[in-house]
């Protein structure tokens, strides 16, 4: 242990072994107690699907209620901002479901009633093509996944000053066979959280996958991070939803505006 | 092996990062862009207006800034740091006319605007400003002076730079446009950095302020309608361009 200029303590790296052991054993140790609320905490964790904007949850799953062949999932709000301006202004989508979860890390304390606002996942579908969606592991279906990071959290051995960004990088699973509109994401760069467990999901099941990640420095939305999104839109999933891509823009410029969060701590 | 690194910006980390200074510079990038041309016979700053809230007053929003009659900045990163800054320059910028009699040249007040911040990285318990600076002006010998300050404390003489957010997008802009040509008159110099400012700006000319300093003259702001101009001469232009290419290529 070694003290800093502020007095505060910080763990040193210690040569004598035992010793840290001792240590680290002491930190660890749990009470009976502490190990009883967490279990009660855990069994609290909900994943509940709804059927559209009501309270009614869905009796068969909404896996084999619409099976599809390409499923969209966007992650983050400038991919979504993405997938609304871009590909659900073309056609009519009709929301048929919605997932909403609470676990004991989420700021509602109602886990009994969640509200309609408070979805954490919207599923919607192509009314002229309803074979548009899904999330059934089923054959001939094709998932594409979109999301954002921060630039701060892509390693190379280049300056990052030199990275342009936001740039788009991809990840796909063995069997998709399309080749990817950008570069694939180099080592020793790794996939967190929700698109990690898709894309690991489809490389189980065998399902063509490609993970489309934008690596930007503005994480709220922001016009230029969701325009790296743009040569998606020929892709074989996309190209044939996308129908109107100046009026597509022009939605999107509206949704900046009436979304632009106030903060007056940066100027 | 950041995180030992991070707390006290006094300790360098093994491989000579100062993690400290270089988040800061990550939060000036969360600040709307300036952009800052040097002319031949003018400077130029132009800024993202950020959206000002309903019942906010617009005029307590600034982003550009003089210092003296002479000198102005505009800065991107933290507002509150910008203040403090802004405050300590103005203050020497008086002190130093009083004492020896002549005003700053640009120079000299961003080289105290640079190493006011690089103490803020060498000190105790303090952290770096969160703040980049385009300093323009006149000197006294009527050459135009344009430089640029970051969170480190360095400064440079710039043609035309830009900081905040999309700054590269801006200043590759800058690096393919920034000619002889673009900058020969005062208007060409003002629609290049509009022009800059445009490429990444979300909304448009309403977004836009713009302040100019002319050899021996004050520091002018230009209204929301003189912008408006500026912006429609530039899209007046851009169509007449389209329309010769696409004549060519018929």
């Amino acid at each position: 242990m070694a003290a800093t200029f502020f007095g505060e303590v910080v763990r040193t790296p210690c040569r004598a072994g035992t010793e840290e052991e001792e240590e680290e054993e002491e930190g660890n140790r749990e009470t009976p107690e502490d190990r009883e609320v967490r279990r009660q905490l855990a069994r609290k964790r909900e994943v509940r699907l709804f059927r559209r904007q009501t309270k009614t949850t869905l009796e068969v799953s909404l896996l084999e209620k619409h099976p599809c062949s390409k499923f969209i999932i966007a992650i983050g709000n400038n991919a979504v901002a993405f997938l609304s301006s871009f590909v659900m202004n073309s056609g009519a989508w009709e929301e048929v479901g919605c997932a909403k979860l609470w676990n004991e890390w989420c700021r509602t304390t109602d886990t009994a009633h969640l509200s309609p606002t408070e979805a954490f996942c919207v599923f919607y579908h192509l009314k002229s093509n309803p074979s548009v969606f899904g999330s059934c592991p089923r054959k001939n279906m094709q998932v594409t996944i979109l999301t954002c990071r921060h630039v701060t959290d892509y390693k190379t051995s280049e300056s990052t000053s030199s990275l342009h960004t936001p740039f788009l990088k991809a990840l796909k699973t063995q069997n998709f066979k399309e080749p990817p509109f950008c570069s694939l994401l180099e080592q020793p760069n790794i996939v967190h959280d929700l698109p990690a467990a898709v894309l690991s999901y489809c490389q189980v099941w065998r399902i063509p996958a490609v993970l489309y990640l934008c690596y930007t420095d503005v994480m709220k939305l922001d016009l230029i991070t969701i325009e790296a999104f743009k040569p998606v839109l020929s892709s074989k999933s996309l190209k044939c939803l996308v129908k109107n891509i100046p009026q597509s823009t022009e939605i999107l410029k509206k949704l900046m505006t009436t979304n632009e969060i106030q903060s007056n701590i940066y100027t | 092996m950041a995180s030992r690194y991070d707390r006290a910006i006094t300790v360098f980390s093994p491989d000579g990062h100062l993690f400290q200074v270089e988040y800061a510079q990550e939060a000036v990038k969360k600040g709307s862009t300036a952009v800052g041309i040097r002319g031949t016979n003018i400077v130029v700053l132009g800024v993202e207006k950020k959206s000002v809230a309903k019942l906010q007053d617009e005029r307590t929003v600034r982003k550009i800034c003089a210092l003296d009659d002479h000198v102005c900045m505009a800065f991107a990163g933290l507002t509150a740091d910008a203040r403090v800054v802004i405050n300590k320059a103005r203050v020497e910028c008086q002190s130093h006319k009083l004492t020896v009699e002549d005003p700053v040249t640009v120079e000299y007040i961003t080289r105290f605007i640079a190493t006011l911040k690089q103490k803020y990285t060498q000190s105790n318990g303090r952290r770096p400003f969160g703040i980049s600076a385009l300093i323009v002006g006149f000197d006294d010998d009527g050459i135009p002076r344009l430089y640029q300050t970051d969170p480190s404390g360095t400064y440079h003489a710039w043609k035309a730079n830009a900081i905040g957010r999309s700054a590269k997008t801006v200043r590759e802009f800058l690096e393919k446009n920034y000619t002889e040509d673009a900058i020969a008159n005062d208007n060409e110099a003002i629609k290049l950095a509009i022009r800059a400012l445009l490429e990444v700006v979300q909304s448009g000319g309403k977004n836009i302020e713009l302040a100019i300093i002319r050899r021996n003259q004050p520091l002018k702001m230009f209204s929301a309608k003189e912008i408006e101009l500026q912006v429609n001469e530039i899209e007046k232009e851009k169509e007449e361009a389209e329309k010769k290419k696409s004549k060519k290529t018929t």
